[in-house]
């Protein structure tokens, strides 16, 4: 009998996946609603009629809207630990979704929206005073235990005629299921055969089992449609710098023997990856790396006028083939520039050779820089200006010097290169300047100050983060278009990128674990209930497979200011704070920056007031917020005492322009720490903390940061995802010493860099366990350094402890009471 | 007068012996007087002598010689040249009339010093090899090269520069892999570029660096990277040559490989100007086709374009030609100011950019070997015999040479045709008339061989009315400056005096050496073919015959049968004729780059190779006499004589009709026909000795009459019997062309000479 699916009867499958994930653990994708579950729903299988039915079953905690909670923040300590908890729950109607899958929404470590609930008018919007923004992270890194991206490989993909939306779990079917209504612009579309007859199987096929159905984060194999042409290979270019200076220093042959290491772990199941060398002084030195010989020969070029590649082949070889001459050339790479005089350095002409060789494919150019270059194009100068650090001119040092590797970047955009920067210079390394060119392709920038590979410790943050780059997937070929439901605008877009066309952002490479903001607005007022937001990855695994990785996010729509306030994420808004902070310190000034950053966090406390408070534009002795926001105004603090942001006169540019780097592309998982870092008390650590509990090591709690936590014979540790402290008392019991550090007393530790040592004792094992659960939770390939400071050691390494408790006053910036009290005058005295 | 004993011991030969006494008189004999001068003349009895030379005061400087008077009891001496008095030095205090030191002996008119000083630097090769070959081609001169590495001296040092699209100089001193430096095929590199290129200067490092105490390691530095000594590379060397590949960029159908020959020479050119100036040198370039790119390309990329013939120079039809020259001849300079030789080996069946250049190997007294293949015998043994060795075990060459001449006040000198430039020197011996590279009385020759022989013009001063003292003489000094290949400083001198004689004296003519003289007159020849139209130097040359036989010939006026020349003028007209005709001054049959070559070996050869190249030899083998030389002509071909022709670039030999038949048949194979195996086996034989010694080896063909390459003799051969002369005649065979033959030509040489004024 043909088929007919008007008499076809659809019985959506029992969400067989869900089980109950572990409270309080950012990083899983229910972690987001767990809490709003009650029970994982079993639903019995409805037709399409029934489905209004069922999800009015599914209801959210029973209600439409969170409960505005307000909390009064002058004279309570901010509750630090909140820092984890999961965003407001996201209260979508009844009919919002097709499916009861769990997975219907998106997690928030994919993307997360600054507000929970949109607001169906820009003038509620204006009237909150809250930004409204995306916080996207679609190719997140995934630990053991994470869920794995559900992939749709059979190649029907089925997408909206008008706004090229993907089909997801928020549309209508309509017509018995005949048709589907877009959730973005509400045009109807044919449902595609295939979801319910397997044309392969030649039997009947249950669309409800379809992943796009049922999971907000899913991947489709794209047919050959979505390619200009076949899957490019991964392609990595290494440029490295022999200088004196980078042979010195041992960058060189920590780089050598790592991509030596690490040719196992580089993207490579099917054999295709190219690998190339260029290793620079003030001469390029192309490497030609025959697959029929295991003797690698080295090609000086020193002619930089125009670059050019001094052979058509052999310089660019498949890992695979060529795997005898070059591991040859990078055992010998370490001592090749061993007797070097050579200083002076031409990256821009390696950078442009480096292109010449890969342009015909894309790939990766990973920059190994130990010196300022200073062979045009692209050289640099050593301008660091130390009287005009803390003034109105320091800006200027933050902005690139030389246009050229911008212009760099755009042009590898335009054949799919992109460009990772790893700086270890022992000076000045313009920071500033050499991350424009990664910002531009997706890329990222790595900075090892004062890099030393004769510390133990430094060679081994280096080795270990630049294995953990080789070692990760890549995203090859790749453009992300955002979509949002007809009446919500993208107006602006931040992170490591470049923008294509208005809301296509190509991306060379996708790096793991970049987050990008986009701000949105409401164009015209929104009046269905909810609204949704579809961003769509488009690119080449690193095993050649075109792919789609499609990201939908469903949010009620609302005209509440309670609902909206109620609803808006903190750390969403954190992320969006420190991205328009970068962005003004670049194109404005650092204090203007952080003006900006006071006067937002003014207006959403002084909107709130005269919203939604009784006192409303009356002066109050109190500061309001509702629960929610409770810690924006310490995360706003924690942005104005960064290290890229804090004013002062003491912070290099290279930190500065370093953490803006790092301000701008990390996902909130890393983020916040690095803004506001954990900090444990580990001399009276309850008994189980350091041990296995049932979700692995057992982790302190986190204190606030102030200086009244510390105790003279207490002993601390604080990490914000780059580095670690661990301080001692002056006072710190001996025993701890012998404990923890095999030495005598406070007097026979050394401060300093440093690596903990493994002893027998309970003590020690439990802090290494704590350390180790730290290094390894972290999303990035970040390898934090660890750091002893000793209560009256090194002032400078002190004060760098010091500069992180940030509810103190510091320096020249006020407490958190003190910033409250300014919050509170300002609000007070402004009408909003 | 035995002109061979004198060039055996002086290495020199005079178009006159006999000097006329006046410039008037000098005109009159319309020869100049010259000298074909062989500096380093192999001589074994040369006492060995290892002091200064004792020199005149500045700025004569000129040294003293068997024909200087000296005062044995003043212990002073007069020098010929400036007649200025002389003391001894302290050390010839013990000097007397029987105990005198060699160079005052009248046997040692030419000696040879080795100078106390030796050289810094031992001999340095360095290759500049091609890699737009075919694999054969390659593989071949890969051989060659990796052979020659064990005949060169081991402590020489070598370097190898590779050429393609891009020319790669390889770091022979760097340990951790292959290494080279690689520099783009289509630009101009200065001097200057290229030392920074190669990192030779030193290094912009930060003295902070340095730690205190603690020297700059130089090991890395300059030159030793480069260029190194062949017992310390020759492992390294030998494998990059045996890895050497070719050319890795691609070539279209229809394009030329892209061969960048200029960068690669001025970038070694540039190397070695850097790191040795001054020094005993050889860059050698081995080339497999023309240069297509950059500066120094001779012809485009496209294949349809074809390379430039004498034709297209002749209409001026020539797009690079100009370009090209221009920037080998500025190469060639700055080589030969270093004292450094550039060697050409083209081994290509096309065009390799000869003709543009040549001059840097005749400005530096390089080698010229001009080879359709590297697979070719003509290559191989002749790049063998490079390195040919003497008895003592040293490289039969020379390097750095410089060559001064002095000339008493009677005479001066008008210039050197030969393998040089000039030094610039202006002394009162240079004359007012200038031939060949003029106006100077010193010349950097670079590269010198025992065979190397330049030719050198003067002129005669004194006004005619002036008679000198009878029994006056005029001397010449030649001072020959060089590095040996044992590394010692060497000064050879030369010292010779001749008569002078009134312009009407029998005693000039008498002294005519007609082959010298024939040469020397060659070398003008070619020398004005270099700049003028090939017409007009043919006229010239039938001119100054004519006004030679005019002036040397007896004979009535107006009466051509009564014309009659002396011995040894009688073959002068024959060789004349012969030059004409010959490859030198008759381009068209040749290819540019042929006559580059030609021309260039002309110009290094003595006097008796020159006249096998104005007028080969022909033997002939018969059964029923002795090997006999013959005529150079048509008639000596007959079908029972085997024809042996030696014309220096080729030797051939040539079967009769009757004699190609039967060793077709095989009679030599047989029993009782001994006789005619040894006929066929006796020119081979003579060929085999001809070739021993040659340089370049020569083209060696047998043919038979008839056969195609014939053609190669029948060119050669004095059209006697033509196909309009000869149709009946029976002897010889007639030859297609509309050449004059000698006969002919010596009518007109007659008719013309009786008629003119005398
Ligand atoms: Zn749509
Ligand atoms: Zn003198």
């Amino acid at each position: 009998a043909p088929y007919d699916p008007m008499h076809q009867t659809y019985t959506p499958a029992a969400p067989q996946f869900f089980t109950p994930a572990a409270a309080n653990t950012l990083g899983t994708p229910m972690s987001a609603y767990s809490q709003a579950y009650v029970q994982p729903a079993v639903a019995p299988a409805p037709n399409v009629a029934g489905m209004a039915n069922q999800f009015g079953q599914m209801n959210m905690t029973g209600q439409h809207s969170s409960p505005l909670i307000p909390v009064h923040l002058i004279g309570t300590q901010p509750d630090v630990n909140a820092l984890n908890a999961p965003p407001p729950p996201i209260n979508l109607p009844p009919n919002a979704s097709v499916t009861t899958s769990d997975y219907a929404n998106c997690d928030p470590s994919y993307k997360r929206c600054t507000l929970n609930a949109i607001p169906a008018t820009s003038s509620l919007l204006n009237k909150s005073r809250l930004p409204f923004a995306l916080v996207i992270t679609p190719y997140r890194s995934l630990k053991e235990g994470d869920d794995t991206v559900p992939v749709v490989t059979d190649t029907v993909i089925a997408r909206c005629r008008r706004c090229r939306t993907y089909i997801n779990p928020f549309v209508n079917f309509v017509d018995g299921g005949q048709r589907w209504q877009c959730n973005l612009c509400y045009l109807l579309n044919e449902v595609p055969n295939q979801f319910d007859w397997d044309i392969h199987a030649n039997n009947k096929a249950d669309r409800w089992k379809r992943s796009e159905i049922n999971y907000a984060v899913v991947e489709f194999v794209a047919p050959t449609e979505y390619m200009v042409r076949p899957p490019q290979p991964p392609v990595y270019v290494f440029v490295i710098d022999v200088s004196y200076p980078a042979v010195q220093s041992g960058a060189v042959a920590t780089a050598a023997r790592t991509i030596l290491e690490s040719l196992d772990r580089l993207p490579n199941e099917d054999n295709r990856t190219k690998i190339a060398i260029i290793t620079v002084d003030v001469a390029l030195h192309f490497y030609s790396i025959p697959s029929s010989s295991s003797e690698p020969q080295m090609l000086v070029v020193s002619d930089l006028d125009d670059v050019f590649l001094p052979q058509p082949d052999d310089l660019l070889v498949n890992l695979f083939e060529a795997r005898d001459a070059l591991e040859s050339l990078l055992r010998r790479l370490g001592d090749m520039f061993k007797n070097t005089q050579v200083v002076g350095n031409a990256l821009g002409p390696a950078l442009l050779a480096a292109y010449k060789l890969i342009s015909p494919i894309g790939g990766k150019i990973t920059v190994i820089q130990s010196s300022l270059p200073n062979v045009n194009p692209g050289a640099l100068k050593p301008r660091e200006d130390p009287k005009a650090l803390g003034t109105p001119k320091e800006s200027q040092l933050l902005q690139p010097a030389d246009s050229f590797y911008k212009t760099f970047a755009v042009d590898c955009s335009r054949v799919q290169i992109s460009v990772d920067m790893f700086l270890l210079g022992s000076q000045y390394s313009d920071v500033a300047t050499l991350s424009s060119c990664p910002r531009y392709i997706g890329g990222q920038t790595y900075f090892y100050p004062a890099f030393n590979a004769s510390r133990s410790e430094d060679a081994l943050k280096f080795a270990h983060e630049f294995a953990e780059y080789l070692a990760s997937p890549i995203g090859l070929e790749a453009v992300v278009r955002v979509r949002a439901s007809k009446g919500i605008r993208l107006n602006a877009f931040h992170g490591n990128f470049f923008i294509r066309q208005t809301d296509l952002l190509g991306l060379p490479t996708v790096s793991r674990d970049h987050s990008y903001v986009i701000e949105m607005a409401i164009e015209e007022n929104l009046t269905n209930p909810f609204a949704c937001f579809q961003t769509a990855l488009l690119h080449t695994t690193c095993y050649g497979e075109r792919r789609i990785r499609v990201l939908t996010l469903c949010l009620p729509v609302t005209n509440s200011m309670s609902e909206l306030f109620a609803s808006a994420d903190q750390i969403a808004i954190a992320s969006y704070l420190a991205n328009k902070a970068v962005e003004s310190s670049l194109t404005a000034k650092l204090e203007d920056a952080r003006e900006k950053l006071t006067n937002k966090t003014i207006d959403i406390l002084g909107a709130y007031k005269s919203q939604l408070t009784s006192t409303q534009s009356g002066a109050s002795p109190q500061l309001q917020i509702c629960d929610n926001l409770k810690l924006l105004p310490l995360l706003s603090l924690a942005l104005l005492k960064h290290v890229g942001l804090r004013q002062s006169s003491q912070i290099p540019t290279d930190l500065r322009a370093y953490a803006m780097c790092l301000l701008r592309t990390m996902p909130s998982q890393l983020l916040i720490p690095y803004l506001y870092p954990c900090f444990y008390s580990l001399h009276n650590m309850p008994p189980e903390v350091g041990t296995y509990g049932p979700d692995g090591i057992i982790m302190p709690l986190s204190m606030n940061l102030t200086i009244e936590k510390l105790e003279r014979h207490g002993c601390y540790m604080l990490e914000d995802g780059q580095n670690i402290f661990i301080w001692f008392g002056r006072e710190v019991s001996p025993q701890l010493c012998i404990d923890l550090l095999g030495v005598a007393s406070y007097d026979a530790i050394r401060g300093g860099k440093n690596t903990l040592p493994v002893l027998e004792t309970d003590f020690s094992q439990k802090i290494n366990a704590i350390i180790g659960k730290t290094r390894e939770s972290r999303r990035g390939i970040y390898y934090p350094q660890l750091y002893i400071v000793k209560e009256d050691g090194d002032p400078a390494l002190r004060l760098w402890f010091l500069s992180h408790i940030i509810e103190d006053r510091t320096d020249t910036v006020m407490s958190y009471y003190q910033w409250l009290a300014l919050l509170k005058d300002k609000v007070n005295a402004g009408s909003f | 007068m035995d002109f061979e004993s004198i060039e055996e011991q002086d290495g020199i030969r005079f178009s006159w012996n006999v000097f006329p006494a006046s410039r008037l008189d000098a005109t009159r004999t319309v020869v100049p007087v010259s000298c074909l001068y062989t500096p380093l003349k192999e001589r074994e009895d040369l006492p060995p002598i290892y002091y200064e030379p004792v020199t005149c005061k500045a700025p004569c400087k000129a040294i003293l010689n068997p024909y200087c008077q000296i005062d044995v009891r003043g212990k002073l001496w007069i020098c010929p040249f400036c007649l200025q008095r002389n003391a001894f030095p302290p050390h010839y205090k013990d000097i007397s009339n029987t105990n005198l030191p060699a160079e005052l002996l009248p046997k040692y008119t030419t000696i040879e010093y080795t100078l106390p000083r030796g050289a810094q630097v031992p001999p340095i090769f360095l290759f500049v090899v091609d890699t737009c070959l075919e694999d054969e081609d390659l593989k071949a001169m890969k051989d060659s090269l990796v052979v020659s590495l064990s005949l060169l001296p081991p402590h020489a040092l070598v370097g190898l520069i590779t050429f393609g699209t891009m020319t790669q100089v390889h770091e022979l001193g760097y340990s951790e892999c292959p290494k080279s430096y690689v520099f783009r095929g289509t630009k101009e590199y200065t001097s200057k570029q290229i030392q920074d290129m190669l990192g030779l200067a030193a290094p912009a490092i930060r003295s902070q660096i340095a730690r205190p105490g603690q020297q700059a390691s130089t090991q890395n530095i300059g030159a030793n990277r480069f260029l190194l000594p062949i017992q310390q590379c020759e492992f390294t060397l030998t494998s990059i040559l045996e890895q050497l590949q070719r050319d890795p960029w691609s070539v279209d159908n229809d394009k030329r490989p892209r061969r960048c020959t200029g960068v690669a020479m001025s970038v070694g050119i540039g190397l070695m100007e850097s790191t040795y100036p001054n020094t005993g040198c050889r860059v050698m370039l081995f080339c497999g086709g023309p240069a297509t790119e950059g500066p120094g390309m001779v012809v485009g990329i496209e294949l349809k374009e074809p390379i430039r013939s004498h034709h297209d120079i002749e209409r001026d039809n020539i797009k690079y030609y100009k370009r090209s020259v221009k920037f080998y001849d500025a190469l060639a300079k700055r080589a030969a100011t270093n004292g450094h030789i550039i060697d050409i080996f083209a081994g290509c069946l096309d065009q390799v950019g000869l003709l543009e250049m040549k001059s840097m190997v005749n400005s530096t007294g390089g080698f010229m070997i001009l080879s359709d293949s590297f697979t070719t015998a003509i290559f191989k043994q002749s790049f063998q015999r490079v390195f040919n060795k003497d008895a003592q075990g040293n490289l039969q060459m020379a390097y750095n040479a410089t060559l001064d001449v002095q000339t008493t006040r009677e005479l001066r000198v008008c210039g050197l045709i030969g393998h040089a430039i000039s030094a610039n020197k202006k002394s009162p011996s240079v004359a007012e008339t200038e031939i060949g590279i003029a106006n100077t009385s010193a010349w950097k020759t670079c590269g010198i061989t025992p065979k190397t022989t330049s030719a050198i013009y003067f002129e005669v001063v004194a006004q005619h009315g002036q008679p000198l003292p009878p029994n006056s003489r005029g001397l010449i000094q030649f001072v020959t400056h060089y590095q040996h290949s044992s590394g010692q400083f060497r000064l050879r001198v030369t010292t010779v005096a001749r008569n002078f004689a009134e312009g009407s004296s029998p005693l000039i003519a008498q002294s005519f050496d007609q082959e010298a003289a024939a040469v020397l007159m060659a070398r003008i020849a070619v020398f004005k073919a270099e700049l003028e139209d090939g017409p007009d130097v043919l006229r010239w040359l039938d001119k100054m015959l004519i006004r030679l036989c005019q002036k040397f010939a007896d004979y009535r006026k107006d009466d051509p049968t009564s014309f009659r020349l002396s011995d040894n003028f009688s073959i002068y007209p024959q060789f004349m004729f012969h030059l004409r005709r010959s490859q030198f001054l008759q381009v068209f049959n040749n290819s540019p780059d042929e006559t580059a070559f030609y021309r260039h070996v002309l110009n290094r050869e003595d006097v008796n190779n020159s006249l096998i190249m104005i007028q080969p030899t022909l033997m002939s083998y018969s059964m029923d006499a002795q090997p006999t030389p013959v005529l150079l002509d048509s008639v000596s071909i007959k079908p029972d004589v085997i024809l042996l022709l030696d014309t220096f670039f080729h030797i051939l030999i040539f079967h009769g009709e009757t004699v190609a038949q039967w060793r077709k048949t095989g009679y030599q194979n047989q029993p009782g026909y001994e006789n005619f195996a040894e006929l066929l086996a006796a020119p081979k034989a003579d060929s085999e000795e001809l070739l021993a010694d040659r340089f370049p080896i020569p083209r060696y063909i047998v043919c038979d009459q008839h056969g195609s390459q014939a053609r190669f003799l029948l060119s050669k051969l004095n059209p006697s019997t033509t196909h309009i002369s000869g149709g009946y005649n029976v002897q010889g065979q007639a030859i297609f062309t509309d050449d004059v033959s000698l006969q002919v030509f010596m009518e007109h040489l007659k008719k013309l000479s009786v008629n003119g004024p005398s």
